[in-house]
C-alpha cells in the first residue's frame, strides 16, 4: 500500500456553463484529500488528483451526484506513473 | 385535498439550465417537495412539510450561494 496520490477521471453530465464548472471545482476541491480538480465543460469530465487514504472513487462520484449532476467513473491510476 | 402547505422562498444563485437541473435533482432526491424554479430571478419556491433547515441543507448541496427569503 502506498500513499501516492491517485488521479481519476469522472464523466459528468448536466453541466451547461462555466458556472457549473466553477461550482463543482470549488465544492469538490474543498473535500478532504483532494489535491487538484480540473473540470472540463467541453469534455464533460473532471480530472481529480486525490489521496487514496482519504477518498475513494465512489465517494467522489457520490459527492458530485449529491450536487445534482450525473457522474460516471472513468480510469483511476497512480498519478506518479506516466500514461503514454 | 391536502391542507395548504407552507411555501418557502429561497434565493439560489443559478446562472444556467445546468444549475437549474442540479437544483431540481437535489430536491427530487430529498422527496416530499413541490417546487417552482424561477431562473431569471434566481428564486426557488418550495411547498413542503420539511423544515426550512432541511431545505436549506439540501439546496446547499449544490454548492451554490443560498439564502432564505421567507414564507410566501
Amino acid at each position: 500500500p502506498s500513499s501516492r496520490a491517485r488521479s481519476l477521471v469522472v464523466h459528468i453530465e448536466g453541466m451547461t456553463c462555466s458556472s457549473c464548472v466553477q461550482t463543482i471545482e470549488q465544492h469538490i476541491g474543498k473535500l478532504n484529500g483532494i489535491h487538484v480538480i480540473k473540470v472540463s465543460l467541453d469534455e464533460k469530465s473532471a480530472t481529480i488528483v486525490y489521496n487514496p487514504k482519504e477518498q475513494i472513487p465512489e465517494s467522489l462520484q457520490e459527492a458530485i451526484e449529491d450536487m445534482g449532476f450525473d457522474a460516471v467513473l472513468g480510469d483511476t491510476k497512480p498519478q506518479s506513473v506516466p500514461h503514454d | 385535498a391536502a391542507a395548504a402547505m407552507p411555501k418557502h422562498e429561497f434565493f439560489v444563485d443559478m446562472t444556467c439550465e445546468g444549475c437549474l437541473n442540479a437544483v431540481s435533482r437535489v430536491l427530487n432526491k430529498l422527496g416530499g417537495v413541490q417546487f417552482e424554479i424561477d431562473l431569471p430571478n434566481k428564486k426557488v419556491s418550495i411547498d413542503s412539510t420539511h423544515s426550512v433547515d432541511t431545505l436549506l441543507e439540501t439546496l446547499k448541496k449544490t454548492g451554490k450561494n443560498i439564502s432564505y427569503l421567507g414564507e410566501k
